[in-house]
């Protein structure tokens, strides 16, 4: 017996009642309530992002639905990689606990839900996002509320072997059948073995899907999926590329926030329209030439995943310089592979568009991107976070850096850091280095 | 003869290539029928010079010593260089390694599937093993299949002496130090096959005796490295009884199968292996696996001797050790450097819990 919720009529009902009345209500009231709140103009920025107001409904909603989503729903936990359009041909409700963990960091929370999960014996040297996700498991914390316990969990090792023990961690103590979608790493070029090995684990999983799920799988509903899946993450390209404009219509670390849609409601019409949304802004700042940074006369990439409790102070502190990241490997990650889905034949196209993701990929191809990326989006200098949890993004950047300086010139600075456990960032370190690459910048 | 010296000789003496092969599971076998002697790169006693300058602070010693070894150019007698896919670490080494660091010696990478497995898992290990092969011939000449067979048979007669040796010391028959068994266990990280059975057999037939009556551990982990431990063990009187390690039995305890195509065997036997946290096996298994080697062995305690960053390991031990001291079996964690010694405090925090084991 394992711990999957039965689907009860209740549950559907309320499931319902709130998605249709709930969510709007409390969105509504949230809003009246920030209104109030409202944050004095930086003059270093452009003016804000009108989109952002419908992104934080989104979100907000999302995570207030999960709320009433066990027993409604099939739950499933997913990591940020997973091909999780064969999960939606289910009706699965999704939560993505790397969303999750990097809302805790930028709500400064990180830090005390890793330390819960080092009370239970995880080792503070682990990936800070999968101690949060213990901590939350030991402790209940979360700034969204309460987030619906799976009835399944799904990994994709392609970004990191991480997720494949955090999550055998989980399905231990929830008892909750797991699935991974095992991607073998491009030492060198994909094969045709790698993709059939990887369609056929798509194939594989149909059954116990149908068994958690109680839904029968449908070929027309799957490739609806990855039909919409192609088009929103095509669109969430086109979005980042309107940064390749000068002054760029937004930063990189607005898009930090902005792709919450992508990675977690992919294949859905609701993230789909949001980039349509998105989009059109952009396009418009574009053609008015307004731009995020008010004087952007320095463009810099970003190499890694945000330092989530330091996204702000960055932003200021790049800003008030006339900064501006336009570019970053870890955003784009959602865009560059996804061209490979293919609804005519959803399980091989979806094999190569999530085997080739970015951390499933050699050093030389992350080499390659980012030099192309540097004269697509015409950068002046890169910032690298080594991130202490995360080995796949993190090792090789030394050899990275030096690399790029003697191919293409470009000054870098590595920031060492972690994504959201604070402890390991030295803000006397960062100044420093960060002062040496300001000035090699304006040399 | 020393492990330079041996490898040497086999290049020189036998005409063979020399392959580098970092942690952890590979086919021995297909390097063996290609002629090609694996030297495997776990521990090198190198002093930390260059590698800082490629890695990060928190990356395992494993992974800073093998990449050390290269950077100084102490890994000469390699002709080629095998990754196979442990970790997020070796991973990103072995791209390093190719990509990066302009070494001018061919590098293969080796992937296998990670665990829960479906069938297709086994399907795609047999290509993988089919494509190693096909990697390595441009060094090696091709590989014969009869010469294959043969080399899996020989295999099997290794895992056999390995099996006879834990077998012999989880009975309490085996007169030899903790220090002596894994030098002896360890000598299959670089001997030819040819080689290593007479020399497995011969340990056998010397050590066999009765272990001293004192405590009895099981110990767990990658490698036993520091190998301090296994001298602080010897002088407190207590036996490794068994191992749970990745660098011993999870790789060297290997059921042998019946198929007689090879390949099939290969695969077989690879799936067979003990669990393993580098291949995401489940923790049922890992526990039934550790709590029937403290069974045959008489181990009344687990030591969890981790490398300091392993993520694999360090990610399973919370679990398996409420798991186990939920089933009486009391558990001890130690955070190591490779080749760094253990401090005065870990020495203290065994000795202890040995006497709590005893009592
Ligand atoms: S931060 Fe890195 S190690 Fe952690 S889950 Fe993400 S990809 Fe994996
Ligand atoms: S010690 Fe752990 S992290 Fe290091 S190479 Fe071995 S398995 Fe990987």
């Amino acid at each position: 017996m394992n711990g999957e919720a039965p689907m009860s009529l209740a549950n559907k009902l309320q499931f319902q009642f709130m998605k249709d009345l709930g969510a709007p209500a409390l969105m509504a009231l949230n809003q009246a309530g920030k209104k109030k709140r409202a944050h004095k103009p930086n003059p270093d920025f452009g003016p804000p992002l009108k989109s952002a107001k419908r992104l934080k409904e989104i979100m907000s909603r999302h995570y207030f639905l999960a709320r009433y989503a066990r027993g409604a729903r099939p739950v499933a936990w997913v990591t940020s990689g997973a091909p999780v359009e064969l999960l939606r041909a289910f009706g699965f409700y999704t939560i993505y606990p790397e969303n999750h963990g990097a809302l805790c960091g930028a709500q400064k929370m990180g830090t005390k839900l890793c330390q819960a999960a080092e009370e239970h014996g995880y080792h503070p040297d682990l990936c800070s996002y999968a101690r949060i996700d213990l901590g939350h498991h030991f402790t209940g914390l979360t700034p969204a509320g309460r987030l619906p316990k799976p009835d399944l969990l799904f990994a994709s090792n392609n970004i990191c072997q991480t997720v494949l023990y955090w999550y055998k961690a989980l399905a231990h103590y929830w008892n909750v059948p797991f699935l991974l979608f095992d991607t073998p790493y491009n030492f060198r070029d994909i094969t045709d073995s790698d993709i059939s090995f990887m369609s056929a684990q798509l194939r594989e999983m149909i059954p116990a899907l149908e068994r958690v799920s109680g839904q029968k799988f449908s070929m027309e509903r799957f490739q609806e999926v990855v039909n919409l899946a192609h088009d929103t993450s095509a669109l969430w390209g086109q979005v980042l590329a309107t940064m390749s404009h000068r002054p760029a219509p937004m930063t990189i670390f607005d898009a930090f926030v902005h792709l919450a849609p992508v990675v977690s409601l992919r294949g859905l019409p609701v993230s789909q329209a949001y980039y349509q949304l998105l989009l059109a802004e952009l396009q418009e700042r574009v053609s008015k030439g307004i731009g995020a940074v008010t004087n952007e006369n320095k463009r810099l990439m970003w190499d890694n995943i945000a330092i989530w409790y330091k996204v702000r102070d960055y932003a200021e502190l790049f800003a008030s310089k006339g900064m501006n990241f336009v570019a970053a490997t870890y955003t784009n990650a959602w865009a560059e592979t996804i061209h490979n889905l293919d609804p005519a034949q959803p399980f091989e196209s979806m094999a190569k568009a999530y085997g080739l993701v970015i951390l499933n990929n050699n050093l030389n191809h992350r080499l390659n991107l980012m030099e192309q990326m540097i004269k697509d989006y015409q950068v002046d200098g890169l910032v690298i976070h080594s991130a202490r949890s995360c080995k796949p993004y993190s090792v090789g950047q030394y050899d990275m850096k030096r690399l790029l300086m003697e191919r293409l010139n470009v000054p870098s600075v590595v920031i060492e850091a972690d994504i959201t456990d604070s402890r390991h960032y030295s803000e006397e370190q960062a100044q420093v280095r960060l002062e040496a690459f300001f000035e090699a910048l304006e040399s | 003869m020393d492990r330079q010296e041996y490898l040497r000789s086999q290049k020189e003496d036998k005409g063979r290539k020399v392959c580098g092969v970092f942690p952890a599971q590979y086919p021995k076998e297909i390097l063996w029928a290609l002629n090609l002697a694996p030297a495997e790169i776990w521990d090198p006693p190198v002093s930390p010079e260059l590698a800082a300058g490629h890695l990060q602070p928190y990356i395992c010693s494993v992974v800073r010593q093998g990449l050390e070894l290269l950077l100084q150019g102490k890994a000469g007698v390699c002709d080629a260089f095998l990754f196979p896919h442990t970790c997020d670490s070796i991973q990103n080494l072995a791209s390093v390694v190719n990509d990066y660091i302009g070494l001018d010696k061919p590098c293969h990478f080796f992937y296998h599937p990670k665990a829960p497995h479906g069938a297709a898992a086994k399907v795609y290990y047999q290509e993988q093993l089919k494509a190693l092969a096909r990697g390595l011939e441009p060094l090696a000449g091709p590989l014969r299949e009869d010469e294959l067979k043969r080399r899996v048979a020989q295999g099997q007669r290794v895992a056999e002496l390995y099996g006879q040796l834990y077998g012999q010391r989880a009975a309490g028959r085996l007169a030899c130090s903790n220090a002596g068994f894994y030098q002896a266990a360890r000598r299959g990280e670089y001997l030819f096959p040819d080689d290593l059975v007479p020399y497995l057999e011969g340990f056998l037939q010397g050590a066999q005796g009765t272990a001293p009556a004192g405590p009895r551990v099981l110990l767990s982990g990658v490698l036993p490295n520091p190998p301090e431990i296994l001298t602080l063990l010897d002088d407190l009187g207590a036996t490794v009884a068994a191992d749970d390690l990745l660098a011993c039995s999870r790789r060297l305890l290997i059921p042998p199968s019946a198929a007689n195509d090879p390949w099939q065997a290969l695969t077989e036997q690879y799936f067979a292996m003990p669990p393993c946290s580098s291949k995401g096996s489940p923790f049922s298994e890992r526990l039934d696996f550790i709590l029937g080697q403290c069974h045959k062995s008489g181990a009344t305690g687990v030591i969890f001797y981790l490398v300091k960053f392993c993520e694999p390991e360090l990610f399973d031990v919370p679990i398996l050790t409420e798991e186990l001291k939920k089933r009486g079996l009391p558990c001890l964690t130690l955070d190591v450097e490779l080749n760094q010694g253990l401090s005065g405090q870990m020495s203290t925090r065994v000795e202890a819990f040995l006497e709590m084991i005893n009592s």
